[in-house]
């Protein structure tokens, strides 16, 4: 039923241009009654088509970096045998070769006796994203019946068969239930191995257990809700919103799942845009998805370097019993669990006076010296740990080499690295392939070393080849190799912000909504004594949206751009501004990103003006704003019809800590106010809000903001006067 | 049609089905990886499965000797036993068919010796045996040498289907029960005697050919007619089918032992007494309904917390599932302990102490027993017995021979499996999670000054007598056959 279901959907969505009829005659053939399948099919993600691993994925597919001395996908693959797969089909993007190479020969290969799988087939594609791999997989027609779906990092040791009962059991029942997500129940408190940052918020049903809505919710946007269809709220009696599910991406799907991907282009990710997406058309395509919350057993993805680092202590902890180290799941391991939580393999050297404490994976043939201590820590074959020593909760991989009175704290170092004597490797530095660190450098927090080729960026020249990169020698010495890897161009999304740090933390990000609220609490809560502190600290995260150049930056750079056009031409601005209201819905940019965006591209056109035409700041900023609608513009856009004060105040900020970085910053800061406040865009109040919260910093105010708005000093004065004159006025009167 | 199973993971009955169709090597690996997996757990079915293994090993690979068929099931066993040092009976297992594989060879071998092919019987042969031993070997208890069964009615006794098939022609004595410990038999002990081990260790009487292994009769015979290539076809061939009807006694004994430990049950258990129990063990389980056919007594059961607290419960309900069944997924239940009429009290591991001076006796079941009398058991045994030492309560030990380890490790830390924390704390608990170190050990070693006496399908020993069913039931060649530089 489901079968002849599939094929009308395949036929409807026309997505796919390979063999529509053929697969739809192949399952056509299939009789209904043939509820279970001979076996059990499995479709690996062996990468993810994210840049979450950088820089350590430049050079190995994400799937084999090695979590606890084990590659990863040995992880996946081993709970796919444990849950009785018969045949495996994996998806790999990047380094395709390498993970085939891999699997052919480990144990896996069906040609090796001791595979637990009829088949396993690398399918190479070009995919770049799940959503192509996905309807790829639609077109091959590999999919016979129910499989699973998992991602190439899973860590698991659940048994699926629960899962699989209840979800075979619903599909007898209702053939629109094609998807079962299993989620690990992860307690309501904080937890290491949940997502951080990115939380995923599911509506379960749980009369049903179907999900319901789906949602991601992240610190950066700007408003903290759920929308919930209000139909949804009518036609269900019970409704749970969980924020506290560990989402292990292992979901039992019926090939319905493949034929809705076809169906929809635009889907990307399995979670955001398929998961979200089919919940939302309920009403369009009747399917529905259900869950199977389990409170048992360990299920997590490695999706990020945090979760790298979460999950490796949960192998440590032994939360992933029987997946531990000592049960030495590749052929020619040997490690033993010892008492105290060290597991070693054989021919380790410990020095007498060395410490390898608790929760500490030590590979074959690594030796540490004297007086060394390690803890916490996993360590890879091969390794040379010098003398005094001090290794904490970090994860070494194979070959590399420690010189003597190093400190790691927290870090990864990569296969082949040779750190000199007396260095310090801060929280959070990774340490790639064959980066060479000489004696006594200080590693900063967070720092990113690598020594591969990049590919050159379009920035840097035309070329698209790849160059090796000179050594570095402020990062890595003299005598070292390697240079500090640069993501910035790699951040393709917001999401990856959260993602891309082994330490998960917020401080280097631009939590607009937040700087905005303590503007706006401080100002109603009137408390001067502490006004001055945390408008400093809003201060701060305003100035850091310009550098870190992190949250929205596509928006961002779009609006920009799209507005400096409309200013350069001198067009109406109605385009400008259908185009830039486009942008922010799509974008989701919050009130403030968007007045940043405006103010950069008038100051950016004020002092083009200035400079080429070498207009007087005056005069350019009156240039600027006669532009047909622009002032209409920026009286709807950037501060609102309310003319809110708080949100002058907030575009005052954005322009004058714009100015900061521009030629005569002060000059143009006052030509501006004045304009402002000629054409009513501001109007006084705001503009006095604006300068006494300024001179209410006195010292603290950073030096450069306070240059900037010195010249609009005279301006200011004469505002006051006017008012004041306004009030004598009427006093007199 | 497999229809009837609910799921994919494969465990101990999928394991069994494959051996039918798939190839020896991956027959191997996937008990390698079952055991890795914890797939397949447990004593009794990690030693059924080792047994259904090597009766493949010994079918299906080629071998023309017997050197080389022990150096196949040494390198198997090898396999097995490093995929899971833990589980003991593995080992054992491996060994058993060692030893049994030595004593055929040996046994042809003798025969080749003596080929006088019709007018020696194999009593008599035995008998000599029996001399010979009995003079140079330390001095047997008469417990155990009570009985010099002769071949011919030791078949009668094991029942046919045991012996069914393997009349060989050479007038090969028959099949020797040392191979495995059947004891009971139509429910009455047969103490079983060691000099059959013993005859099989090669002395410079019995094997005149040299210590090669080949049968070479030429040299000795001159005039038998068959050359030497056809007679070592047939030797293999009846070899194997010696070897593989072995296994079976030992996969037929690791069916019946349960049954065989509880027949010493009612000379142990006592009207009236209260017992201590711990864990949900069939051994025990059976052990003591048997009792309770003719007896009313009382079982105190401390639930073990938490790694069997669940089956415990579920036992102490009446709901221990029959181990014979279990792999039909469904499950049959044994006979409940209330039902018998035994009056069951089920309490909390951290009680122990505070019952002990009730409690008369203590039955506890094992995970293994190591040559020095102690043993490896459900964590929380030792607290047990060691209460039980303080109360001066015996502590009676349950466990099947092939339990039995010769093994002797350097550190008992080393036999401890440390499990899955999340039975202790939930891993939804993120703050203990992230803060706390949980260790979950599964086992507890038992010295053996806590134990009074075990029981065996073989009968009652002291702990400090167990070294005699070790070299009873495992060449010496063969107990550390997995480490290769142990060996000499």
């Amino acid at each position: 039923m489901s079968h002849a279901q599939k094929s009308a959907k395949g036929a409807g969505g026309g997505g796919k241009p390979v063999p529509k009829s053929k697969k739809g005659g192949a399952s056509g053939q299939k009789k209904p009654e043939d509820e279970r399948e001979e076996t059990l099919q499995a479709v690996v993600l062996a990468d993810s088509f994210e840049t979450r691993f950088i820089p350590f994925t430049i050079e190995t597919p994400r799937c084999l970096l090695p979590l606890a001395n084990t590659p990863l996908i040995e992880y996946t693959l081993e709970f796919l045998a444990m849950s009785g797969v018969a045949d495996i089909y994996i998806y790999c993007g990047a380094h395709t070769t390498e993970v085939e190479t891999y699997l052919q020969t480990s144990k896996w290969h069906p040609s090796s006796p001791a595979s637990p799988f009829i088949s396993l087939e690398i399918v190479k594609t070009t995919a770049r994203s799940i959503g192509d791999a996905m309807r790829d997989l639609d077109s091959r027609d590999l999919i016979t019946g129910d499989f699973l779906l998992v991602h190439g990092d899973l860590v698991s040791n659940l048994p699926i068969d629960a899962a699989l009962a209840a979800h075979r059991a619903r599909r007898i029942a209702d053939k629109n239930a094609i998807m079962t997500m299993i989620l690990r129940a992860g307690g309501l408190g904080s937890h290491r191995t949940k997502s951080k940052g990115i939380e995923p918020v599911f509506v379960i049903d749980p009369t049903k257990n179907r999900c319901l809505h789906y949602e991601e919710m992240h610190p950066l946007q700007a408003n903290k809700y759920v929308n919930i269809d209000p139909e949804l709220l009518s036609t269900h009696n019970e409704m749970e919103i969980r924020t506290d599910l560990i989402d292990c991406g292992i979901d039992i799907c019926t090939p319905d799942v493949l034929a809705l991907w076809a169906e929809s282009f635009d889907y990307e990710v399995p979670r955001r845009h398929f998961l979200h997406g089919v919940l939302k058309d309920y009403e369009l395509n009747g399917k529905t998805i259900h869950t199977e919350i389990v409170e048992e057993h360990y299920a997590a993805r490695v999706f990020n370097l945090q979760s790298y680092e979460s999950v490796s202590k949960d192998v440590l902890g032994r939360w992933t019993y029987p997946l531990v180290p000592d049960s030495n799941l590749i052929a020619g391991q040997s490690y033993k669990f010892e008492r105290g939580g060290l597991c070693k393999e054989n021919g380790v050297i410990l020095a007498r006076t060395c410490k390898a404490g608790k929760r500490t994976v030590l590979g074959k043939d690594t030796s540490i010296g004297d007086g060394s201590v390690i803890s916490n820590s996993i360590i890879g074959r091969r390794c040379q740990i010098g003398k005094n020593v001090l290794i904490n909760d970090s994860y070494i991989w194979d070959d590399v080499a420690v010189g003597d009175g190093t400190t790691v704290n927290r870090a990864i170092i990569a296969n082949e690295v040779v750190i000199g004597k007396k260095c310090k490797l801060q929280p959070g530095s990774l340490i790639s392939y064959g980066v060479r660190i000489a004696d006594n450098k200080d590693i900063k927090s967070g720092s990113r070393i690598t020594r591969a080729k990049r590919k050159v960026d379009d920035y840097d020249s035309e070329d698209i080849s790849f160059e090796a990169v000179p050594s570095d020698p402020l990062i890595v010495g003299e005598g070292g190799e390697g240079y500090a890897y640069d993501n910035e161009e790699d951040s393709d999304d917001e999401a990856s912000a959260f993602h891309s740090n082994l330490i998960y933390s917020t401080a280097h990000l631009n939590i607009s909504s937040e700087s905005i609220s303590t503007l706006r609490s401080d100002i109603s809560a009137d408390t001067p004594t502490e006004t001055p502190r945390s408008r400093t600290s809003s201060f701060v995260s305003v100035s850091d949206d310009g550098e870190a150049g992190s949250s929205n930056e596509g928006f961002h750079k779009d609006a920009v751009a799209g507005l400096l056009d409309a200013l350069r031409k001198g067009e109406d601005f109605d385009g400008a501004k259908l185009e830039f209201m486009g942008l922010r819905l799509s974008n989701n940019a919050t009130d403030h990103q968007m007045r940043r965006a405006i103010v950069v591209a008038f100051t950016k056109y004020i002092s083009e003006l200035v400079e080429k035409e070498s207009l007087g700041a005056s005069e350019a900023a009156k240039k600027a704003f006669s532009a047909p609608g622009a002032v209409k513009f920026l009286n709807e856009q950037a501060v609102g019809l309310e003319k809110e004060e708080d949100d002058q105040v907030d575009f005052l900020i954005c322009l004058q800590k714009d100015l900061v970085h521009r030629n005569n910053g002060a000059v143009v800061l006052a030509a501006v106010c004045q304009q402002l406040y000629q054409v009513e865009v501001i109007e006084e109040e705001g503009f006095m809000k604006w300068w006494n919260d300024a001179e209410k910093l006195g010292d603290e105010e950073d030096g450069e903001m306070k240059n900037v708005r010195e010249r609009t000093q005279v301006f200011i004065d004469w505002l006051q006067e006017a008012e004041e004159d306004d009030s004598s006025e009427e006093e007199s009167d | 049609m497999p229809s009837v199973q609910t799921g994919y993971a494969p465990n101990l009955k999928v394991f069994k089905q494959s051996l039918k169709t798939a190839p020896l090597e991956s027959s191997i690996e996937y008990l390698i990886s079952l055991l890795k997996r914890r797939q397949i757990k447990n004593s009794r079915p990690c030693a059924i499965a080792t047994a259904e293994l090597l009766r493949q090993v010994v079918a299906k690979s080629r071998w023309t000797d017997v050197g080389k068929l022990i150096a196949r099931i040494q390198d198997v066993g090898q396999r097995l036993i490093e995929a899971q040092p833990r589980e003991m009976a593995v080992g054992n297992i491996v060994r058993r068919v060692l030893g049994m594989v030595r004593d055929e060879a040996n046994e042809d071998r003798t025969e080749d010796g003596s080929d006088t092919a019709s007018s020696i019987g194999s009593p008599k042969r035995q008998h000599s045996h029996t001399e010979l031993t009995s003079t140079q070997g330390p001095p047997p208890s008469s417990l155990r040498f009570s009985s010099t069964t002769e071949g011919s009615d030791l078949s009668e006794v094991n029942g046919d289907d045991v012996f069914g098939g393997r009349s060989t022609p050479s007038g090969r004595p028959p099949l020797m029960a040392s191979h495995t410990s059947y004891a009971v038999v139509n429910g009455v002990p047969v103490q079983q005697s060691m000099f059959n081990l013993l005859s099989a260790t090669p002395s410079p009487n019995a094997t005149p050919s040299g210590p090669s292994g080949t049968n070479s009769p030429h040299g000795n015979h001159p005039l038998h007619a068959t050359t030497l290539a056809e007679r070592m076809i047939i030797t293999s061939k009846d070899l194997r089918a010696e070897v593989i009807n072995g296994i079976e006694e030992i996969l037929d004994e690791l069916e019946q032992v349960d049954d065989q430990i509880a027949a010493y049950a009612q000379e142990h258990i006592h009207s009236n007494e209260i017992i201590l129990t711990h864990s949900s063990s069939v051994s025990v389980y059976k052990f003591l309904l048997k009792a309770a056919e003719k007896r009313k007594f009382t079982v105190i059961v401390a639930e073990s917390y938490p790694n069997d607290h669940e089956e415990t419960h579920l036992a102490a309900m009446g709901k221990m599932k029959d181990p014979e069944s279990e792999e039909d997924g469904e499950g049959v239940y044994l006979k409940s302990l209330q039902a018998a009429g035994i009056t069951v009290i089920l309490m909390t591991d951290a009680s122990v102490f505070a019952i002990m001076s009730r409690v008369n006796k203590v039955i506890l079941a094992t995970h293994a027993v190591i040559a020095n009398g102690g043993l490896i058991a459900a964590a929380g045994a030792r607290l047990i017995a060691k209460a039980a030492k303080v109360h001066r309560t015996p502590v009676i030990v349950v466990s099947g021979v092939y339990k039995l380890s010769p093994e002797y490790p350097f550190e008992f830390e080393s036999l401890i499996e440390y499990g899955d924390p999340g039975n202790i704390v939930g891993y939804h608990d993120g703050t203990l999670v992230d803060n706390l170190e949980v260790d979950n050990p599964v086992y507890d070693y038992v010295p053996p000054d806590l134990v009074d006496l075990y029981i065996t399908n073989l009968g009652a020993h002291a702990p400090s007598y167990l070294y005699r069913i070790v070299a009873d039931h495992y060449k010496t060649e063969d107990i550390n056959f997995h480490k290769p530089e142990l060996q000499f």
